[in-house]
Order: structure tokens, then sequence, then C-alpha cells
């Protein structure tokens, strides 16, 4: 191994602090808790193997751009040999005030949008990314990113309270 | 341009937090320290076996040569002024450790044969004689 100790604890440290939007970027990608959880440990445990954040200006978005090929790849290698699985049974959300049935309302309105404004859309919020930095990310323009997160933003909103509005009524 | 519906919708996703992952297999330099530890004590654990088999070894080989040198003394006693004869080898091989100890005891015993009166050895003849070269 050449790492060093400093640049494991560096490491392990973006862990702790960007694990769990990284976790869920990887859930929005492979929409499959065991998938996202084995993408996001294998990009770091690379990390740690290879000391490979030295050269990286912007960590964060580094790491989310790290995380999107391995699962991209990883999709691509699994797609040759089984079929597309969904899990919608997982949660990807700790719920506010036990909301589960929101957590469940998100999940399903966010599984429900397009792989690219999904992308988005977690990077955006969850991720904290800037439109500049996932315009960056995903090789499309800032503009491109922001018109995309407003296209998802909506539907989201319509998605949820459509749910929400239907479970009212019925 | 964002609106206020956005800002506060967005305030609301916001709230759902996305779910810790689990920690890293290998996480923590101090699990790789223990693990070159446990490494590092196998190995230790190795070379002390090995060093032990190796004095235990070498230690019973000397109570091996001990035992035989210890034996050499007695049939000297016994076969003093006797000829070597089948019956007293088979008596020997039946009190020797080993083949080799009988051996040697055979090969560096004293030969203390009685010579008549008057009549010397021919060793003991050369031995007094001044011979030039």
């Amino acid at each position: 191994m050449s790492r060093t100790d400093g640049s494991t604890a560096e490491i392990e440290s973006l862990y702790r602090q960007h694990g769990p939007a990284l976790l869920l970027f990887a859930l929005a990608i492979t929409r499959e808790r065991a998938r996202a959880q084995d993408v996001v440990h294998q990009v770091f445990l690379n990390l740690i193997e290879k000391a490979g954040l030295s050269r990286a200006v912007d960590k964060k978005a580094y790491l989310f751009g790290c995380v999107r090929n391995a699962a991209l790849n990883e999709g691509k290698l699994r797609g040759r040999t089984t079929p597309f699985d969904r899990d919608l049974v997982s949660a990807w959300f700790s719920p506010p005030d036990r909301d589960y049935m929101g957590e469940q309302n998100l999940r399903r309105a966010l599984d429900a949008l397009p792989d690219d404004q999904r992308e988005v859309i977690v990077l955006h919020i969850w991720g904290e990314l800037t439109f500049s930095q996932i315009g960056e990310l995903l090789s499309i323009s800032s503009n491109t990113a922001a018109s995309r997160y407003r296209y998802a933003l909506g539907k989201l909103r319509d998605s949820m309270f459509a749910k929400e509005n239907s479970c009212a009524n019925s | 341009m964002p609106t206020p519906d956005d800002e506060r919708f967005e305030a609301y996703l916001k709230q759902f937090r996305p779910l810790v992952p689990e920690p890293l297999p290998t996480s923590g330099s101090g699990h790789r320290a223990w693990r070159r530890l446990v490494l590092w004590a196998g190995a230790a654990a190795a070379v002390a076996i090995l060093v032990g088999t190796v004095a235990l070894h070498i230690h019973t080989e000397r109570v091996r040569v001990v035992d035989t040198t210890r034996y050499l003394a007695a049939p000297d006693q016994l076969m003093e002024g006797q000829p070597l004869t089948v019956r007293s080898v088979n008596a020997l091989m039946a009190k020797a450790p080993s083949f080799k100890a009988l051996v040697d005891d055979m090969a560096f015993r004293s030969q203390t044969i009685p010579l008549p009166k008057g009549k010397r050895s021919a060793v003991a003849v050369l031995g007094k004689e001044k011979i030039k070269l």
C-alpha cells in the first residue's frame, strides 16, 4: 500500500462527512441498497489503498464522480448477468417526525424521475453541490443542470402532493 | 429563478436525511495496526516454536551421548582380560543403548592381555630400541 496514515484519516473523515449523501446518490443510480452500499465502500477502499485523493482539487465533487462511475460500471457488469431489479422496500431516508409515509412517497417520486433529473436533484439537494459542480460532474453546462433541476423539482412536488392528496381523499 | 414555493419545497425535502452508510470494512488505522500486530505475534510464535524444537533436539542428542559414555565405563571392567566371544558381544548388545555405542566401546577399549613371564610384547621391544632412520 502506498498510502500514508494522514491521507487515510482524511479519507475516513470524508466518508463520515459525505457518506450519507454519497450512499443516496449511489442509490439514485443503482436503486438497490446493497449495491449502493457496495459501490460506496468500493470507492473509499480504492481511495485508501491508492491514496487517490491527493490530486483532487474539489474533493467532494471528485467523490461524487467516483461513486457515479463505480455505480454505472457496476450496473453495466451486472446488467450482463442478471436482470435489473429495483429495491423499493429499503428506506432511502431517515424521515422527520417518523413520517414514514412521506419517506415512501419521496422515494417513489424520486424513482419515477428520469435518471438524469434524479441525479441532479440528489446532487443539489442532499449532496449540496452547486450547478457548476454538477455540470462538471455530469459533463453538461451549469445552465442545463439548473434547468434539469427545476423540471425535476416540479415533477417531484407534483408527484408527492398528488400522492398525498390521493391518500387523503381515499 | 427559484420561487418561494420551490424554496419551501427544498427545505421540506432537506428534512429527509439520507441514511448513514455502514462503516468501512477495514475502517480505522487501529484495525490495520491490530492486524499487523497479530501478524507479528504469529511470526514471533512460529520462530519461538522453531527455536524450541531445535533446542529440544540438541538436548536429546546430548543426553544420548552422555548415556553412551556412561555406559562405556562398565564393559571395560566386565571384559578386562577376557577374550571377545559371541556371548559377551550378545550380552553387550543387550545392554548397549545403540549399536554405535557398542562399536565405540569395542574400538576404544584398552587391550590389557597378560603376557607369559619373561616375554615382552613387540610394541614394548620396539619402544625401547633406538632406531636410526
